[in-house]
């Protein structure tokens, strides 16, 4: 329809086409990118850690003083810890879910097996973690309070009995049946047979380097016998506030000997979690600024660009009109325009974005753009222009035919 | 084809009350060339934006080529300029955006008229005009002349049953202006309806029929005290 003329019109208005299209094209490369940013930090947030989080209080506890060794201590704690009214039970552990530390080792197959099947976090637990982790026991069985052992860390940590995730399970045999097998968790090539499968449980990273293995977690019977402590405890329904209070007082009187920092010492899971993610919400709300200021500013833009071309040619919109068209030929003139300028945009924007995820991809080691966000990208950007601009194309389609004999 | 009757055009502030056109009466048959003349602020120019519907009138009637045009709405208003006026303008009024050919284009893309026809039209009517050559110029690369040339091309393209000109050779010098006169003179022959604003009595004689306005109403010269009034004034300056 009038496309060919307003192509012609727009040649003869280069600066500030080409300066609104680029505009356009910007936001697109940078929106796509930043809400795909966002779509990843906010799945991130959702994933699920397969525990059980509700009534689950964290405790980091280091041990100071001498002392050979630390196992006989921490086993009078968990004592002192499981025998509160308020406690349903409790575990010591090295690491849990979104602890953001904790250990990673390879897993092979065979034990001279050079390359590693998959990568897993080793959780070491007594056989109450599962109940107070609120982990579901799939297949086989939990440990028996005989398979705990004490374990140096400095020694091997391969065990002859290990709990996996259902994940690595499937990871490291293709018919995801592990249960009675044998896998090697260290280089040593002490075999550690699976004699449990839990459904599901995190690993204590949430970054991006853990996103390949984030489910894989292989459980081992021990108390590491270490300084460094966690505590990781259930209470009962509507007790968690008064065993907050009550853990460090119950852990300080069993010996005071020992640091529980005071903000991060103590935890809900809820705390923990959203220590964890404070990163991943940070990104994803700065990113969601970024996005609705360059959106605003492009609008504003297009706003401004269309405003001041309307009131440059309120007397050419007059002609127009004197000739024959009607206010609808002038509102899908200025709406056409702004399609046309914001199709060049989001054209070269397109590009732009792909482009810039491959800068990133590379650099940063994010994942590839999925070309939907592009997509949605195009449309909302085309959308947004459409928006902006109806404002000054309802007022050019008001400037009154009479305007065509005004002389000034 | 143009026939007004005890029309009025009047601009109301909160304080006052200006009456543009009064009483206004005018009837201008098939194929008459007609100039209104009168005095600068005598309501010629509003006449003729009612005429052609760029502007709405306060009361009385006015029916072009037989319609009752205050009962139109906008669209049907738009469609008439398009479809039966065709407008020449005393600041020629071209889009500079655009080049000749497109320019003359513009009225017939509002008509929805088909690619090859709007040619067709458009190389006739600069034909007419003598600018088919200039048709890729644009309205900055022609002079004054041309540029009314181009106007009333763009004109004469949808093949108007009124046109309607407002002091068309106003911005000309005297040579452009003659030659711009006698293309509206051909125009006419060729049988259309011409009304032409001007003050310039020379451009005046040349139309058939001469309508004078003063203060808004049509006035019959011979019987108007205040051109007796003028013209002895002019006679004891001379």
């Amino acid at each position: 329809m009038q496309i060919k003329p307003i192509l012609a019109a727009l040649r003869r208005h280069k600066s500030g086409t080409i300066l609104i299209a680029l505009q356009i094209a910007l936001t697109l490369a940078i929106v796509c990118n930043a809400l795909f940013i966002i779509e990843q930090r906010v799945s991130r947030l959702s994933r699920t850690t397969g525990m059980d989080e509700t009534n689950v209080i964290a405790i980091a506890n280091r041990y100071v003083g001498p002392g050979t060794s630390f196992t006989p201590t921490v086993k009078t704690d968990l004592a002192a810890i499981r025998n509160l009214a308020g406690v349903e039970d409790a575990y010591a552990t090295n690491s849990y879910p979104l602890r953001n530390g904790g250990w990673s080792m390879g897993v092979r197959l065979k034990p001279d097996a050079k390359k590693e099947i998959t990568s897993t976090t080793l959780y070491f637990i007594d056989d109450h973690a599962l109940k107070t982790l609120g982990v579901k026991l799939i297949e086989g069985r939990n440990f028996n309070a005989g398979e705990v052992i004490s374990l140096d860390p400095r020694n091997s940590t391969s065990l002859p009995q290990v709990i996996i995730t259902k994940a690595l399970a499937q990871k490291l045999f293709e018919d995801g049946k592990a249960l009675g097998k044998t896998i090697y968790l260290s280089q040593e090539g002490k075999p550690s047979t699976v004699i449990g499968v839990v459904e599901k449980l995190q690993v204590p990273w949430v970054g991006t380097w853990a996103g390949k293995f984030d489910q894989n977690a292989a459980m081992l019977p021990a108390i590491l016998d270490s300084n460094y402590q966690n505590f990781v405890v259930r209470t009962r329904p509507g007790q968690q506030e008064a065993m907050l209070k009550a853990l460090p007082k119950t852990l300080y009187a069993t010996s005071r000997m020992r640091v529980i920092p005071e903000e991060t010492g103590i935890r809900t899971f809820e705390q923990v979690r959203a220590r964890a993610y404070e990163t991943d919400r940070g990104m994803a709300i700065l990113m969601g600024i970024v996005c609705a200021v360059l959106l605003a500013i492009t609008a504003a833009g297009i706003v401004g660009l269309s405003s001041f071309w309307v009131g440059q040619r309120r007397k050419q919109i007059g002609v127009r009109r004197a000739l024959g068209a009607t206010k609808n030929d002038i509102l899908s003139y200025f709406m056409t325009e702004n399609f046309l300028i914001a199709l060049g945009g989001v054209i070269v924007g397109s590009l732009l974005a792909v482009g810039m995820n491959q800068w990133l991809f590379t650099r940063f080691e994010m994942e590839r753009l999925s070309l939907t966000y592009v997509a949605v990208g195009v449309v909302a950007l085309l959308a947004l222009g459409q928006a902006a601009v109806l404002a000054p194309a309802l007022r050019a389609s008001r400037v009154s035919p009479v305007e065509a004999t005004r002389t000034v | 084809m143009l026939k007004m009757t005890h029309l009025a055009k009047v601009y109301r502030t909160e304080v006052v009350e200006t009456y543009a056109l009064r009483d206004f009466n005018i009837n201008v048959k098939e194929g008459e060339f007609v100039a209104v003349t009168g005095p600068s602020g005598s309501g010629k120019t509003t006449f003729l934006t009612i005429a052609g519907l760029l502007e709405t009138f306060t009361g009385g009637e006015y029916h072009l080529d037989g319609v009752e045009v205050s009962k139109l709405d906008d669209n049907a208003r738009s469609r008439i300029r398009n479809e039966k006026i065709g407008f020449i303008f005393q600041a020629f009024n071209l889009i500079p955006d655009l080049n000749v050919f497109d320019n003359v284009e513009v009225p017939l893309r509002y008509r929805g008229m088909k690619s090859a026809e709007r040619k067709q039209r458009i190389m006739d009517a600069l034909e007419r005009v003598g600018l088919a050559s200039r048709a890729k110029h644009y309205p900055a690369e022609l002079s004054g002349g041309q540029q009314q040339r181009v106007a009333i091309a763009r004109a004469l393209a949808g093949s108007p049953r009124l046109l309607l000109a407002d002091e068309p050779t106003g911005n000309l010098d005297t040579q452009m202006a003659r030659s711009v006169l006698e293309l509206l003179e051909e125009i006419h022959r060729e049988g259309a309806t011409i009304v032409m604003v001007t003050h310039d009595p020379e451009l005046a004689a040349r139309a058939q029929r001469n309508v004078h306005v003063i203060d808004g109403q049509v006035v019959d010269l011979a019987e108007d005290p205040r051109f007796h009034a003028n013209a002895h004034l002019v006679g004891a300056n001379s």
